[in-house]
């Protein structure tokens, strides 16, 4: 037993020594940076003193981060179903048919996907950009008023569009491998049952596929969380609220305002939040 | 320098053509025999390099600037000083590179050699800690060299200095004439005919062509303004500070552009982004107040569209018989991180760049940095009317504009290190106060009040003034 043991660890190593150096430790520097807070006698320098709780007792207090958070559950319950429902939908129509156009429109689809999110962010800026818009030019051809598309009401639905630009190829591909994984005789059965087209979808492909909406509503909701560069991007096209999403203004905290402490205590309760979120859904997942 | 932002490097860099245009005069003069440039030296006092000495052995530094066009000037460095290399690297201007230089300072590596910081964000660098006294590798020695406002900027407390200084933006009113003779509208010399104008414009325009542009995100764009009018935000007593953004000086201000955004007489587009260039490119802008770097900068965006039909004016005043006043929008110092492992030769190279004749004028000729070096600035060489910024606007003499104007600046104005912070608040204030969710006393109030927060919860000692 023993010796398997070891065998066991030599091949996680690499693993455990990347995981360890890239994950573990930043997030125990994160810890460690969290309980000091600045003092400052003067002007000059602040000395780095032990303050305990005290960033974590402000973060709780902070307006600014909370509405980031809400910013983040209005994006995560508004954008993550319609992005896994217009996957599941897309999926299943590809699913359903054959032909190169079908082919042509599977890597169309997939495609944002693979475009640099900082990249597909810029892009998106010119779209969005007041004048220069092309959506603009269009409501201004049919004589409609412009939409201000950074402005503070609507961006964070202009950054979910964006990211539902991005991820919804990723997300339908991945249901797409599911389906095909389905076995063909479920089908043949139900057929010879004389299911529909709609009853074999919404009683075999769909319960089918559960397993893996699941796992794809996860890595959204942790998505979500870690929403940062369509924002940062779009940062210097307009007004964009440092708390616009909880972890740009954990950013700002950081590199804006040099206050390294604070903002590894707001990182380590973003990171509790959603490990508290998403860890039913993860054991869930697991049990089957 | 103020702040742009990633959408420039996509503009079409006239890096390449002003480095040909500079080689072309370079040549020229040295088929002249000399003659203009020896002439010119006779006026043009640089200091003795010599009394810093670099580090031995191949040296090389590391530069991060936006000033497009400055690797021509780090060039013309390594010749005469072959045993130093000099990496320039444009990491993105203003808040982009400052998060990236806190970063690094925090990291303790990672930084460059020589960064260029505006004075307005150099105290946060100072705040932490990341900045060399280079009053230690002799910099004391170019003290003379500058105009001294700009070295009160570098070293606030007048003993240490953190950076040597590189350019100041003095403003005045910029105006596409083409356009100010087509609708016939004259050049304002007071903000009551600034008004005057811009209604009428908008009136003959029909709204199209607005006559100047209400910068909404760029916090020292306003602050100019109110320097001109007398304002001061930040002052540190002993161990303390006091804030004043909501002063009445500010206040003014900002009650006057209000009144033309709401009647829709200017535009509220951010700078620094493909729209206002296309914008002013496209002739929907008439005029900008721009600082010194400004026509540089706009006629190196603008790839030379528009190119020649730009004149500079004085900025306008308050009232007719007052005396002259302008304000100081940017303007950046380059200075050497604690981290840097050759002091001595970063020194040397900030001096350098910042006194040497064929490094001044590079830098002006191919990005508008308008230089805070003494000589630089009284040099005639400045008015060069086939190079920009003086070919953007028809071969006027630019230079002398913007020097008359940083005559009227008033001197003392400090900043305080909480200033990347009041610098981001302002947009958020300027959004309200634009979507008409707040007053002018409102958006000044939360701006000062915001600011204040952050301060104390940073741990300063501030109060309201």
């Amino acid at each position: 037993m023993r010796r398997y043991r070891k065998t066991a660890f030599l091949f996680l190593a690499p693993f455990l020594t990347v995981f360890i150096a890239f994950y573990l430790a930043p997030v125990g520097y994160a810890l460690y940076l969290s309980l000091f807070v600045k003092k400052r006698i003067g002007i000059g320098p602040p000395k780095e003193v032990f303050g305990g709780l005290a960033n974590y007792i402000r973060a709780v207090q902070d307006t600014d981060f909370l509405n980031g958070l809400k910013n983040m559950f209005v994006f995560g319950v508004v954008q993550v179903p319609i992005m896994l429902g217009l996957a599941i939908l897309l999926a299943l129509l590809l699913h359903q048919s054959r032909g190169p156009f079908m082919k042509a429109c599977r890597t169309a689809f997939f495609m944002p996907y693979g475009i640099p999110t900082a990249i597909g962010a810029m892009v998106w800026g010119y779209l969005y950009s007041a004048n220069l818009s092309p959506f603009n030019q269009i409501l201004k051809a049919w004589h409609q008023g412009t939409i201000d598309f950074l402005s503070p009401a609507i961006v964070l639905f202009s950054i979910a569009n964006i990211v539902t630009w991005t991820w919804t190829g990723y997300n339908m591909i991945t249901l797409f491998a599911a389906l095909q994984n389905i076995p063909q005789d479920l089908y043949e059965a139900a057929r010879v049952d004389g299911a529909k087209t709609w009853d074999i979808v919404r009683r075999i492909q769909i319960p089918l596929l559960l397993p893996t909406l699941q796992i794809l509503f996860i890595f959204s909701i942790i998505g979500t969380s870690q929403l940062f560069t369509e924002a940062f991007v779009l940062r210097p096209l307009g007004y964009l609220a440092d708390n616009i999403t909880p972890n740009l203004y954990l950013y700002l905290t950081a590199a804006r305002d040099a206050n390294y402490s604070y903002a590894g205590a707001l990182a380590i309760l973003l990171a509790l939040l959603i490990f508290v979120i998403s860890g039913p859904f993860l054991r869930r997942v697991a049990s089957r | 320098m103020n702040n742009s932002i990633v959408w420039r490097s996509f503009l079409p860099s006239p890096a390449c053509r002003s480095a040909r245009h500079f080689l072309l005069w370079a040549v020229a003069g040295s088929v002249c025999l000399f003659l203009p440039s020896l002439k010119a030296q006779s006026t043009y006092q640089e200091p003795d390099y010599s009394k810093i000495k670099p580090e031995s052995g191949p040296i090389t530094l590391e530069v991060w600037t936006w000033v497009v066009g400055l690797d021509k000037a780090a060039q013309l460095f390594e010749q005469a000083y072959p045993d130093i290399k000099v990496h320039v690297n444009n990491v993105g201007a203003g808040p982009t590179e400052y998060q990236k230089l806190q970063t690094a300072i925090k990291a303790g590596s990672g930084g460059p050699d020589v960064a260029q910081i505006e004075y307005d964000f150099l105290p946060s660098f100072i705040a932490t800690d990341g900045l060399t006294d280079l009053s230690k590798y002799g910099a004391e020695e170019a003290k003379s060299f500058f105009v001294p406002w700009t070295w009160g900027q570098i070293s606030p407390d007048g003993k240490a200095v953190f950076g040597i200084p590189q350019d100041s933006g003095p403003m005045a009113f910029l105006y596409n004439k083409k356009i100010f003779d087509q609708y016939g509208l004259s050049v304002p010399t007071t903000w009551d005919e600034f008004a005057q104008q811009a209604e009428k414009l908008a009136k003959a325009s029909d709204g199209k062509v607005k006559l100047v542009d209400f910068v909404p995100t760029q916090a020292p764009w306003f602050i100019g303004l109110a320097w001109a009018n007398g304002a001061q935000l930040f002052k540190a007593q002993g161990d303390s500070w006091t804030q004043s953004l909501n002063s009445p000086e500010c206040q003014k201000v900002l009650d006057f552009w209000a009144d033309l955004i709401r009647k829709k007489y200017v535009a509220t587009i951010p700078d620094f982004t493909a729209e206002f260039y296309n914008a002013v490119g496209s002739g929907q802008i008439a005029a900008s107040i721009e600082a010194a770097w400004g026509p540089g900068v706009l006629a190196a965006s603008l790839n030379d569209k528009t190119s020649g039909e730009w004149r500079v004016a004085p900025l306008p005043q308050w009232s007719k018989g007052q005396p002259f006043r302008s304000g100081n929008w940017g303007g950046s110092c380059d200075a050497v991180l604690k981290q840097s492992k050759h002091p001595n030769a970063a020194t040397l190279f900030c001096v350098w760049l910042n006194c040497a004749k064929g490094a001044v004028l590079n830098n002006w000729n191919s990005y508008g940095i308008f230089p805070a070096g003494l000589s630089g600035l009284g040099s005639p060489d400045l008015n060069q009317s086939d190079k920009n910024p003086s070919k953007f606007c028809g071969g006027q003499n630019v230079a002398q504009v913007y020097v008359d104007a940083s005559k009227a600046v008033n001197v003392d104005f400090p900043w305080s290190p909480w200033f990347a912070f009041v610098n981001d608040d302002y947009n958020k204030q300027i959004a309200a106060l634009i979507s008409g969710a707040m007053t002018p006393k409102q958006a000044l109030d939360a701006w000062q009040s915001d600011s204040l927060k952050t301060a104390t919860g940073d741990g300063y000692d501030v109060k309201a003034k």
